[in-house]
């Protein structure tokens, strides 16, 4: 079962980074992708984001959201062709020849050239938020979050939201299965498609609440919330960190000068 | 080290008490074992002993709970609490929150005010005893179930308290897990820690068990040395259940006509191959028990049986059909599959709508009639009109049974029934199954209890590594 989002234990450059560096890439990247509109810039990060996964032995884990990805393509594209006709117009998708309805939905340059730069936006920031998470240790994630001043409450929320995400996946699984052997048929039109959620979502709701108090149990048994701790193996910022740190700076400033001069924009 | 003086206790918004005047004295170094029927109260026992149920739930207690020579109440937080009692949970999945064996362990130490030098020669101490050391960077999802137990025992070691409850630290393990659990605590009673245990399983920690309590009904109805206890045939039926009364004269005739047929079976999850070649002939009425390790293969089998899993290689007849060519649909009529955890299908209002799902996916006719008939055979009659959540463990597992048999198929398939049940519930269970048997059903249970294999079932198929290594009755 493909894992989403969950930390994958290895030993690279990639993983031996302080998380404040990776979050200072995060932003970086954010930042680029968001102001530049060339899609052949973009694609060039999306491409870099690969390089890094495979660097740190990640790529195969990143690939897994491929098929999200596709969909995700399919959908935006075909958004702004419908919604946002602009420039010339290189066909329809109903095609001229059918009677009435003919030249409908005319397929643009300027929507197309929306969709796909979305698309890669969108690409480059899954996989760049991907990378953090895939290749950071939940704990130096609680210790890098806690000291940038987040609440320990809402550091050990989002840290739980990931943990969980594969245990509800392979708890709803089980669920599928059982109510298949009883039959369950998964219903067909609106009402039915509603009505046939409850026998799977009602089980998996109410074993995640169970298991919630249990959780919520064991965290104030373990004295995560006093916030007393002593640091162990904490990472601290080594010269992989600074020269990360320059790699950035210097794309950022790259970057800055190309769009001044209006290049990428 | 904990001592419960006259304690009762009512949950907030109901009005049966869970405990009843329970009065417990734990001694420093001693094993406590607690057990009785499920719904008996013995996890809000632990609950009350640890002062949980104190700091967080409410409701009204009465009497006292005194650990450490203070009361409950003295404690302001329940980390407080924590500092001197540890609490290891039924469901070790919920006491993980990092996504490292290793992780987990060292973050329940740093909250203890230690040098850096002692938590790391606490985390070896720890890994060691808890045999998780080839397992360090493993995560969750990665992991059996007794992996996990031990991991939130080893998590919950780290926070060094002299105090351990446990509440069935076993319940979901097969008999290796469970030898290896049992030897992990009789170590740390060894060690001096004060352990209270609940627990089924008696056979395998009696070495430890110091007192063993009977708890039923919300109220403690026995407690002694074992070997005294053990003299009482009730209580020895309960925990020590003996399951050779329920052998038949004659086995299933070996002539009757074949409802599964397996040949050349293999099947794989990506490259993991979990069924090798596996060959098997089921006759209609037998009565079969798979059995075998956590990850011999013995699920993946029986859920080819209706579909659920499609064969990689080899072919499954069910009934003379090649369930190749049969939907799910069409084989729940024939094949009824009722699974481990009997949480993972229940939705419904009232027991009697749970069972009624089933029957009407399938419109089978009468199904006022077949819906009665299955809650009577399943001892629910009175139930009918509660929430199926709130029966009890043995409860809900007869419903489960009764959700399934109520679909009225030729063949009835369970993974683990008796798990989490005591002596009693467990011979019901086996109970309900021998009346399906004599109806005409076939049987066929997954058990990890090689005395319910043994005396139960008329045939034993062993797997181990995707293959069935031996077959009593190797048709």
């Amino acid at each position: 079962m493909a894992e989403i989002l969950q930390y994958v234990h290895k030993d690279t450059f990639l993983h031996q980074l302080h998380p404040y560096t990776k979050i200072a890439f995060i932003i970086i990247v954010s930042v680029m992708c968001i102001i530049a509109t060339d899609p052949a810039f973009l694609a060039l990060m999306g491409v870099t984001m690969l390089a890094i996964a495979a660097s740190g032995k990640l790529l195969a884990e990143s690939l897994h959201q491929l098929k999200l990805i596709i969909v995700m393509s399919v959908v935006f594209i075909a958004i702004t062709v419908i919604t946002m006709p602009n420039g010339e117009t290189l066909g329809h998708v109903v095609p001229q020849a059918v009677p009435f309805i003919g030249g409908l939905i005319p397929i643009t340059t300027g929507g197309l050239m929306i969709g796909i730069v979305l698309t890669l936006r969108f690409i480059v920031l899954i996989f760049a938020f991907q990378l953090f998470l895939i290749s950071t240790q939940p704990r130096d994630l609680v210790h890098a979050m806690e000291k940038a001043g987040f609440p320990i409450d809402y550091v050990l929320m989002f840290i739980i939201a990931l943990r969980f995400i594969p245990t509800l996946q392979i708890e709803g699984q089980r669920i599928h299965e059982a109510q298949l052997a009883r039959g369950y048929n998964p219903g067909t039109g609106f009402v039915g498609k509603i009505r046939s959620v409850a026998p799977i979502v009602i089980p998996l709701v109410s074993n995640a609440l169970l298991r919630s108090n249990v959780l919520g149990l064991t965290i104030d048994m373990r004295g995560y919330r006093t916030g007393k701790r002593t640091h162990v193996r904490e990472r601290v910022f080594m010269k992989r960190d600074y020269a990360v740190f320059a790699v950035l700076a210097v794309a950022g400033c790259g970057f800055v000068a190309l769009v001044l001069k209006g290049i990428l924009v | 080290m904990i001592e419960l003086k006259n304690v009762s206790y009512t949950y907030p918004h109901t009005v049966q008490p869970a405990l009843h005047r329970i009065s417990l004295s734990l001694e420093k170094g001693r094993c406590i074992m607690i057990t009785g029927p499920s719904g008996a109260g013995k996890t809000s026992l632990c609950l009350a002993a640890s002062g949980i149920l104190h700091h967080e739930y409410g409701g009204k207690m009465e009497g006292e709970v005194i650990v450490d020579n203070k009361n409950v109440s003295v404690y302001k937080t329940l980390s407080d609490l924590a500092r001197n009692v540890g609490v290891v949970f039924d469901d070790a999945e919920a006491q993980m929150i990092f996504t490292t064996v290793e992780e987990e362990i060292l973050s329940a130490l740093e909250h203890r005010g230690l040098s850096a030098e002692e938590i790391e020669k606490r985390l070896a101490e720890i890994m060691k005893i808890t045999y998780l050391n080839e397992l360090k960077d493993r995560s969750p999802h990665n992991l059996s179930g007794g992996q996990k137990q031990r991991v939130a025992l080893a998590a919950t070691l780290a926070l060094g308290n002299d105090i351990l409850l446990l509440d069935e630290p076993t319940s979901e393990l097969d008999e290796h897990a469970t030898v290896r659990i049992a030897g992990i605590l009789a170590g740390l009673k060894a060690q001096g820690k004060t352990l209270l245990l609940i627990e089924h399983k008696y056979s395998q920690f009696r070495e430890m068990v110091d007192t063993l309590v009977v708890m039923e009904n919300g109220t403690v109805t026995a407690k002694g040395k074992p070997e005294d206890l053990l003299r009482d045939e009730r209580i020895r039926g309960m925990v020590l259940p003996d399951f050779s009364t329920f052998r038949k004269a004659a086995p299933a005739p070996v002539t009757a006509e074949p409802v599964i047929t397996v040949n050349n079976l293999s099947h794989s999850y990506g490259t993991i191959e979990a069924l090798h070649d596996v060959n098997l002939m089921i006759r209609k009425g037998e009565f079969v028990a798979i059995v075998g390790e956590n990850g011999s293969g013995k699920t993946t089998l029986v859920k080819h049986f209706n579909r659920l899993l499609s064969p990689s290689g080899g072919d499954v007849i069910v009934n003379g059909r090649n369930v190749k060519e049969c939907s799910i649909a069409d084989l729940a009529r024939d094949v009824g599959l009722v699974f481990q955890n009997p949480d993972h299908m229940f939705f419904a209002d009232t027991v009697r709508d749970e069972i009624a799902y089933g029957v009407k996916n399938l419109a089978i006719q009468d199904a006022g009639a077949v819906i009665d008939a299955a809650l009577k055979d399943a001892g629910l009659t009175e139930s009918a009109g509660l929430y199926p959540r709130w029966l009890s463990r043995g409860e809900r597992q007869r419903l489960a049974i009764a959700c399934v048999v109520a679909m009225q198929p030729g063949i009835i398939v369970l993974d683990e029934p008796t798990t989490g049940l005591d002596g009693y519930e467990a011979r019901d269970v086996i109970m309900m199954l021998r009346n399906l048997q004599e109806k005409g059903h076939t049987i066929i249970i997954i058990t990890h209890n090689r005395d319910i294999a043994r005396h139960c079932a008329d045939r034993v198929i062993t797997m181990e590594n995707g293959r069935i290594i031996s077959d009593t009755g190797g048709a």
